[in-house]
């Protein structure tokens, strides 16, 4: 490389470096389609031809201990953040040896030992949880950057600019990097947004925003050289818009039919894969033989990992509940009812607490006990503590980076906890009514419940999220008295979790903390600061999936949780006078699920009623009560029922929210009923 | 070595295709890349490209519909 010209701005063996990334992009793009084509193999593409030089070119500036995530359409990505061949066609395929056990695919790739740590085939969701992994960076002192690809399409969606006004005002380490290929899936830039410049979008948002041409790969180099030094300085985010052309449809594979004949022309001849390759001969850094040879060697490689990846084995059935969590025995199976060991009562000393008072006992325990666990979500610093003062004094006590109070913005929030968690820390998130769990649902369900499964356990998240549930105060209305444990429940991936006393719930969300997946730890609104108990002041564990009998009793069994438990004791004090003795088991853990203890209660008594102040259609009860009956027909006198709020949203009457939720009276009137047949 | 062509399946939705065209005549010489047939899948045409280069060979006749993995030509 002696004779080369010295006046490019660029390092020649570095631009040589990008070329053998390009090389290998290239060469995994056209295999996929000649495998498409040919009927070699079958998986949905989203070809991402045309943008090659981004990853490519990024890759000389990052190392595996940078953070990356991006999208479906991010197999450049993947190739270049170095991604193991091999594995990747593998879990394109649906292999048990792919890199996430043919379990995520293509669109969900994870591998940690890359940096690739998650993708996401939700557009635009990947912002918020790369927040979160520079949040682990910055709270440990990590000069590690964190890049989060996505296409210009998600400049719309709101978990963007979510994620952007937090890294603004947290100062995060991550860059913000819009790969701007001119159409969001079908929909071209003028059809969807009056606001195209996305680079000055970042200014709104308090921070600095570039717009770097990819198809000038020496300039964006440069540039992205400079991005990538102020980010590791310290100097928060970025937003870059990084200017390049699909040439490929949304999905399948060849050219887009989208795109017009002559801007597609155009595109193909300021491809910067052949600018690279002609800069190399022209400046004769690299002969067209040594050129060849890293084509070569990229086709061979690629074709290596693919003929592997076929031999590979369809990842198994007996894999669909592995990896659900780390505990194969948590998805709730048919006839599969698992005895968890109760807990040892804690011994020492004890004090009066309110509900509100012992979740903020466990967190403050949790932040002396684990300097990977901080706080997050609305109005949790001080003053106020948290709009019911579950963490009151927290803030004060452990200061703003331990314990963050947050934008209203609650996308941000979980995926913050979510990208934290996967780099290993214990965030504990609250996004206050669980009523506003429909703003960041995705968020929830789509990446922090299913993260370990997608990615075939190669990440998980140990993450916990508060919610306040229920009314029952009267007055708060229908968007802030809801019982939604349902929605929860219907994800796999998520442990719920429902206390119905102070000491239940410090010993739950202690467990939930320290638990290695996702858990929502659920606090009823009408108990928060009107229970008090006696709480042990030390660290203490509640297991999650041991019901508790709260009322021994041989003439029914009530199966209920959370604020609905004292509504059944008093139900229960009624009945006693009627001659009619009822059982009163607790869930305390909705999933996992006692049912071993559910059943054996039943067994005695030989009737049961599901009781929650959730909606009884389509609710929990029903689960319950099906099982119930499945299992023990023959020896039931009556059949399993439920009883759940009427099907209306919850009222700001007072009259008709105490009546449309089950109450002591009502309950009892059902007991009567049942069995009295 | 010859390279099979199979009716490819290029969207989640898909399971059968209309050959339209063979946009490259039988006995032709082909270059990787170069589109060389035409389906129509969900109202959408879509060119497929050579997977290989070499000769092609037509084996399905258009204007039908094929089942996703149908063999429908080979260039070898």
């Amino acid at each position: 490389m002696q004779d080369v010209q010295t006046n490019l701005a660029i390092d020649p063996a570095v631009l040589t470096n990008i070329y053998r990334q390009m090389a290998r992009i290239r060469a995994t793009d056209k295999a996929i389609q000649a495998g498409l084509s040919s009927g070699r193999f079958f998986f949905t593409y989203w070809p991402m031809t045309g943008q090659e030089a981004i990853p490519a070119i990024i890759s000389q500036l990052v190392t595996p201990r940078d953070y990356m995530v991006t999208t479906y359409r991010g197999i450049h990505d993947q190739v270049a953040k170095g991604v193991n061949l091999f594995k990747l066609f593998a879990e394109a395929m649906g292999r048990i040896d792919g890199v996430n056990k043919g379990k995520g695919g293509a669109p969900h790739i994870s591998d940690p030992g890359s940096g690739s740590m998650l993708t996401t085939a939700i557009v635009g969701a990947g912002a918020p949880i790369a927040n979160g992994l520079a949040i682990a960076a910055q709270a440990r002192g990590e000069d590690r950057v964190t890049i989060v690809n996505f296409g210009d399409g998600a400049t719309s969606i709101g978990a963007v600019h979510e994620a952007m006004n937090l890294a603004g005002v947290w100062k995060l380490p991550v860059i913000f990097l819009c790969q701007n290929n001119q159409i969001a899936e079908y929909t071209f830039i003028p059809d969807y947004t009056a606001s195209p410049d996305f680079a000055g979008r970042a200014a709104g948002y308090g921070f600095k925003g570039v717009k770097l041409d990819s198809r000038d790969p020496i300039a964006f180099y440069n540039g992205m050289k400079q991005v990538i030094a102020d980010i590791r300085a310290g100097k928060g985010p970025i937003f870059v818009e990084a200017i390049t052309q699909r040439f490929g449809p949304h999905a399948g594979i060849g050219d887009s039919k989208d795109i017009s004949k002559e801007a597609l022309a155009q595109a193909k001849a300021e491809w910067p894969v052949t600018r690279t390759r002609n800069l190399l001969l022209e400046t004769g850094t690299l002969t067209e033989a040594q050129l060849t040879e890293i084509d070569d060697a990229a086709t061979a490689e690629v074709e290596d990992a693919i003929v592997r990846a076929l031999a590979c084995k369809i990842t198994p059935v007996e894999e669909t509940l592995i990896d659900v969590y780390a505990d194969p025995t948590v998805p709730p199976q048919r006839g599969v009812y698992p005895v968890r060991a109760e807990e040892t009562a804690p011994t020492g000393e004890t004090k009066t607490m309110l509900m509100a008072e012992a979740v903020g006992d466990a967190q403050r325990i949790a932040l002396l006990k684990d300097p990977g666990v901080f706080l997050l979500g609305e109005d949790i610093g001080d003053p106020p503590g948290g709009v019911f003062m579950t963490s009151r004094g927290l803030e004060k006590e452990f200061g703003k980076k331990r314990v963050r109070p947050t934008p209203i913005a609650e996308q941000a929030i979980i995926g913050a906890g979510t990208g934290a968690a996967i780099a290993g820390m214990r965030p504990i998130a609250e996004i206050m009514f669980n009523d506003f769990a429909g703003v960041c649902m995705d968020q929830i369900f789509n990446h922090a419940a299913k993260q370990r499964y997608m990615s075939g356990a190669a990440t998980h998240v140990p993450l916990t999220i508060r919610m306040i549930v229920g009314g029952g105060l009267g007055g708060t209305g229908a968007q802030h008295s809801q019982s939604l444990e349902a929605w929860l429940l219907h994800t796999p991936g998520l442990k719920v979790v429902y206390p119905s006393t102070p000491f239940d719930a410090k010993g739950l969300l202690l467990s939930c903390i320290f638990d290695e997946d996702p858990c929502v730890h659920l606090e009823p609104m009408a108990l928060l600061r009107s229970l008090k108990g006696e709480v042990p002041v030390d660290d203490y564990r509640i297991p999650l999936g041991v019901a508790k009998i709260r009322r021994p009793g041989t003439d029914i069994t009530l199966v209920t949780y959370g604020w609905q438990v004292a509504q059944c004791l008093k139900a229960a004090e009624e009945l006693e006078k009627d001659g009619i003795s009822a059982e009163i088991i607790d869930l305390r853990s909705l999933v996992p699920l006692d049912y071993h203890r559910v059943l054996d209660s039943v067994k005695k008594t030989r009737r049961a009623l599901v009781v929650h102040a959730a909606t009884e259609f389509c609710g929990f009860g029903a689960e319950i009560a099906v099982t119930i009956n499945e299992e023990l027909f023959t020896t039931l006198k009556a059949p399993a029922s439920r009883f759940g709020a009427d099907f209306a949203p919850i009222a700001y009457s007072r009259e008709i929210e105490t009546n449309q939720i089950p109450n002591a009276g009502s309950i009892a009137a059902r007991v009567r009923k049942i069995v009295k047949g | 070595m010859s390279t099979q062509l199979l009716i490819p399946r290029l969207e989640m939705s898909m399971t059968e295709a209309d050959l339209v065209e063979w946009l490259v005549a039988d006995g032709a010489a082909v270059n990787e890349g170069d589109p060389i047939y035409t389906i129509e899948m969900a109202k959408a045409t879509q060119d497929i490209p050579a997977p290989a280069s070499g000769t092609l060979k037509h084996i399905a006749a258009t204007g039908q519909t094929y089942e996703v993995g149908t063999l429908i030509g080979e260039i070898s």
